[in-house]
């Protein structure tokens, strides 16, 4: 209580110090005047009464120091002390302070933005109250970590576990054709289904209206309510409050909206932003697939599971419930179930092993962190030179008593100062990298679904880059500020040349460049090694031909064509698009190779295969297509044959491997003829009729086992048409529309477009962006490097001025001169390079098993960037070498 | 050397001296104060009278006394301090702790041999 009540009366006193000082000198004045009186009184001389009075009293400076002491806050007036001082030496000299603050703030911004990726991919809570406790339930196979769930599990698994306080479901979010009143052309938008107790669960409020109850969710198709995601009733609505109770058609039903979510809550997924939320017993008028039963099939796997923790129970025993659930399932349905388990992940858990990309995410992070670590030793080397020059200074400080302490905190506030000035520009930065990545995102995506890049400058990136700067200063400025308080008073006072005793100094400063060479190598290296990575996936090719190709996506669902009506549509549109003038070929996919959307899985048992012991099945993926499909592809039929108009639903189940599948289960003898079983070996036998050409038709990464399923026979809802054009595929939008406008005006088309824009985008401009982000870290790095290496020499030089001045003098040519200066830094360069290698090795090894599974080492790329480095470095050194050699000895020597 | 043990005894008692002189003398200067603690204590404050302005801030903070501009005998403005409420409060316990350290330590040093066995 007295110290807190101290503590303000010295807060208050702070800030009216100057009145005080002045109290304090009057009551001086005073006491000294009435001792004098009383001295006087005593009869002494009136001068010598004065000085008895001022030696009774003491020190007066002494006094008043304690008194200063003991009447403000000392530790605040210090800081702002230094920090005055600090900002009058930084403006003193602009250049050095800009040169500085700009090179951390390239160090920060770059790891901020990075930051805000991996943020953004792993980290970033859910967007709901208690992030922490939401949990995700996945099924896993043998050859999957991650499958979702069917509805009859998800109904099991949310009445029989008691881990948890309510357990969520939702399918992916999918394109819905919108319409806000009946008649008008359905658009299309991105919805998701979700279970009843949804918004209740996650705890999302929402901001207009009500959440899903129950109830709403328990009879299939008969309550149609729909919550609007807060972006899509902002936009689409004009955020009109009475737009509760209004009818919208979703896919041509009519549904009531209930709801708009608040805007806390954009949805739990990474990329996508659903516009709106149906209840999952609507599911019959969205894309489930129909080739199944979404409520009753058990092994229709299509949800996503996830749970709140109940408060004090331990993930281990969740884990451990849902383990024996899923056993229990495997016993009571060994049909769908066999060889099936089941997983509880926590979020950090769900998002690592679902996706890949926040590989790319770390990848980045680290090199980031390169790159500013390679700042912070610039600048580390810029302020050690700039303590040379104030050596005196110091020195005088040192000497009138300042302690060291004091003075290190001094130099300290210094480069925090400039860190904070370099934290600032460095949020610019990354402000202006994340703006860059949004402005990519029609790129990243391109779909016509609500999807965002999930990095922002937020509240927590924020943060890192202010910790980031305190660290950077801390790096950078402690080493000099220790150094340069260590001085040798005597010398330092006594002549202007104060780096007599260099050696441990120097050191110092060698290891810097070391550092800095090293590092930007490795930056360089990887840049080059992920642009090398992507330039090899594309020139392998992939065994399909892509120009002259158009593309367009449908989905009769949408306006609730039943599986005879979508069949029959199909069979038209190709029809008709045949005999379209300029079109060469068509053909119909379930799929596009490398598209946004995951090919199906098949279930299967090959016929005449040694099933391995521990399993029933295997799974392999698989693309439904029409008879036209292989031609309009270019892919090579190997063997047998391809798909046929005689292939219908009504004759002998019939598929196409590919080669790689065919080798895997049939090693020595011809697949052709064999049959494989789906499901389980008393499945449906389909007998593979052709062995086609295996292309990449999943990602850029190694080929896998690919079966392909005549459309007739294997009906699917949502397809894309390809065209084969004879000239410009573009030519053939409008007759396109012209023939889908005959058949069903109300169909939309999604995504038409040249498959080839479409894979230029996914192949090509998107790791583009990866490998423009890496190259300018790579360059920002040899910058900076470069700019290190020439400090440290025009250090060395300007500090040997006099020696190279004597040298000349005794008659050293100018090459003896240059050899002296270039030695020293072609030994450093060596140094840093062998250890840049090094580092290059271990990050190969890392992005080799992260992101391109190449394998071995890419000696081209240390081909061109050892020599490159050393090239560049090499000419940073020599031109202020060459300034030693033009040396006047003459001058030199009058220096003293 | 001498001075040093005298400054080191006031540091920890001076407060106690100033909050006592001012308890029997109502309110004073800074230099009534000195001359009062000095003519009880002999020569113990002669030297380092100014020691008793930080000592008078310390105590104004804590809020034990407090302070005005008055007239002093020779007519010139002074600073006049005066005991509060809660600084005769802290008097009191100060003296009470003061008096069982002294009796104890007394206590300490009248013991004798034959009374400890």
């Amino acid at each position: 209580m007295k110290s807190l009540r101290r503590f303000f009366a010295r807060l208050a006193s702070f800030t009216t110090r100057r009145v005080q000082d002045e109290r304090l000198r009057e009551e001086i004045q005073e006491h000294i005047a009435l001792q004098t009186a009383e001295n006087l009184r005593a009869g002494l001389s009136p001068v010598e009464a004065r000085r008895q009075a001022m030696l009774k009293f003491g020190g007066v400076e002494a006094i008043k120091q304690d008194y200063r002491a003991k009447r403000g806050l000392p530790f605040i007036e210090n800081v702002v002390q230094d920090v005055r001082f600090a900002l009058r030496s930084l403006h003193r000299t602009p250049g050095l302070t800009a040169f500085v603050a700009i090179t951390l703030a390239l160090g920060i911004g770059m790891t901020s933005s990075t930051f805000s990726m991996v943020d953004g991919l792993i980290f970033r809570p859910y967007p709901v109250p208690h992030a922490s406790n939401v949990v995700t339930l996945v099924s896993t196979t043998h050859d999957s970590p991650f499958d979702d769930f069917s509805y009859r599990e998800y109904l099991d698994i949310r009445d029989k576990t008691k881990s948890y306080d309510g357990v969520v479901a939702n399918a992916d979010m999918e394109a819905v054709g919108f319409s806000a009143e009946a008649g008008a052309t359905p658009r299309i938008k991105g919805g998701m289904m979700v279970s009843g107790n949804y918004f209740h669960v996650l705890g999302v409020e929402p901001r207009l209206g009500r959440g899903f109850r129950e109830d709403e969710d328990q009879v299939p198709g008969r309550n149609p309510v729909v919550v609007l995601g807060p972006d899509f009733w902002r936009h689409e609505f004009d955020s009109d409050q009475s737009v509760l109770g209004k009818t919208v058609l979703l896919n041509g039903t009519k549904f009531t909206v209930i709801g708009v979510a608040p805007d806390s809550f954009p949805g739990m997924l990474t990329f996508g932003h659903p516009d709106f939320y149906m209840p999952l017993a609507m599911a019959r008028v969205f894309s489930t697939n129909i080739q199944k039963n979404f409520f009753e099939d058990r092994d229709d796997r299509e949800l996503r599971v996830q749970a709140r923790l109940k408060r004090g129970t331990a993930l281990e025993q969740a884990r451990n419930e849902l383990a024996v659930l899923a056993k229990n399932f495997e016993d009571e349905y060994p049909q769908v179930n066999r060889g099936r388990g089941a997983a509880v992940f926590t979020q950090f858990q769900a998002r690592t092993i679902e996706d890949d990309n926040w590989k790319f995410g770390v990848v980045f992070l680290i090199l980031a962190l390169a790159v500013l670590l390679v700042a912070c030793t610039n600048v580390a080397g810029v302020l050690l030179s700039r303590s040379r020059a104030r050596a005196r200074e110091i020195a005088v400080r040192l000497a009138l008593g300042a302690g060291r302490l004091r003075l290190i905190r001094l130099l300290l506030t210094e480069s925090l100062i400039l860190a904070f000035l370099g934290g600032l520009a460095g949020i610019a930065i990354g402000y202006g990298v994340v703006e860059w990545f949004h402005s990519k995102e029609s790129i990243v995506f391109a779909t016509e679904l609500p999807m965002a890049i999930p990095f922002h400058m937020d509240k927590r990136v924020l943060l890192a880059c202010v910790a980031l700067s305190v660290l950077s200063a801390l790096l950078c400025g402690l080493a000099p500020a220790l150094q340069s308080t260590r001085v040798d008073l005597v010398n330092a006072l006594k002549s202007a040349d104060v780096d007599v005793p260099g050696r441990k100094r120097l050191w110092g400063r060698n290891m810097l460049v070391v550092a800095q060479v090293s590092m930007s190598l490795m930056l360089l290296t990887a840049s080059f090694l992920m642009a090398r990575g992507f330039q090899h996936d594309l020139m392998e090719g992939h065994g399909f031909t892509k120009d002259h190709l158009l593309m367009t996506q449908f989905d009769p669902r949408i306006i609730q064509y039943d599986a005879t009506q979508t069949q029959q549509f199909y069979k038209l549109l190709a029809e008709r698009m045949r005999e379209t003038p300029g079109v060469q070929s068509v053909s119909l996919t379930q799929n596009i190779p490398l598209g946004n959307d995951n090919f199906d899985g098949l279930t299967f048992v090959p016929d005449g295969f040694q099933m391995p012991p521990d399993r029933a099945n295997f799974n392999s993926t698989m693309d439904t297509i029409d008879e036209g499909y292989f031609a309009t592809m270019g892919i090579p039929i190997l063997r047998g044959r391809a798909f046929l108009p005689s292939d219908t639903a009504d004759s002998p189940r019939v598929a196409v491997v590919n080669e790689h599948f065919a080798k895997h289960y049939w090693p020595a003898g011809d697949a052709v003829g064999k049959h494989i079983h789906l499901d389980s070996s008393a499945g449906t036998p389909v007998e593979i009729v052709g062995i086609a050409q295996t292309i990449k038709s999943q990602n850029m990464e190694s080929p896998t086992d690919f079966v392909y399923m005549p459309l007739a026979q294997h009906p699917v809802a949502r397809m894309v048409l390809m065209l084969r054009s004879t000239g410009d595929p573009l030519q053939l939008v409008q007759p396109l529309k012209d023939v889908v406008r005959s058949l069903d005006p109300n169909l939309p088309m999604l995504q038409t477009r040249p498959y080839q824009d479409f894979y230029l985008n996914q192949a090509v401009r998107g790791p583009r962006i990866a490998i423009d982000l890496v190259g300018s870290m790579g360059l920002v790095g040899l910058l900076l490097a470069v700019a290190g290496l020439y400090g440290l020499v025009a250090y060395n030089v300007s500090r040997r001025t006099r020696e190279i001045g004597i040298r000349i003098a005794l008659g050293a040519a100018s090459s003896n001169v240059l050899r002296l200066v270039l030695g020293k830094c072609l030994v450093l360069v060596g140094v840093g390079t062998a250890i840049g290698l090094a580092m290059g090795f271990a990050l190969e090894q890392l992005m080799n098993s992260m992101l391109f599974d190449s394998g071995g080492v890419d000696i081209v790329a240390y081909a061109v960037v050892v020599p490159m480095m050393f090239l560049v470095t090499m000419l940073a050194a020599y031109v202020p070498a060459r300034r030693a050699t033009q040396i006047a000895p003459t001058q030199a020597l009058r220096y003293e | 050397m001498a001075n040093k043990q005298k400054t080191d005894v006031l540091q920890g008692t001076l407060a106690l001296m100033v909050l006592k002189t001012l308890d029997v003398l109502g309110t004073l200067h800074g230099y009534g104060i000195a001359r009062r603690i000095e003519q009880i204590s002999g020569d113990l404050l002669s030297v380092n009278q100014g020691t008793l302005y930080p000592v008078l801030l310390k105590l104004e903070q804590e809020g034990a006394i407090e302070s005005e501009w008055g007239a002093s005998e020779n007519n010139r403005r002074a600073r006049f301090y005066r005991l509060t409420k809660e600084g005769r409060k802290q008097l009191q316990t100060e003296t009470q702790g003061w008096e069982q350290t002294a009796a104890i330590i007394g206590r300490f040093f009248e013991a004798k041999a034959e009374d400890l066995s």
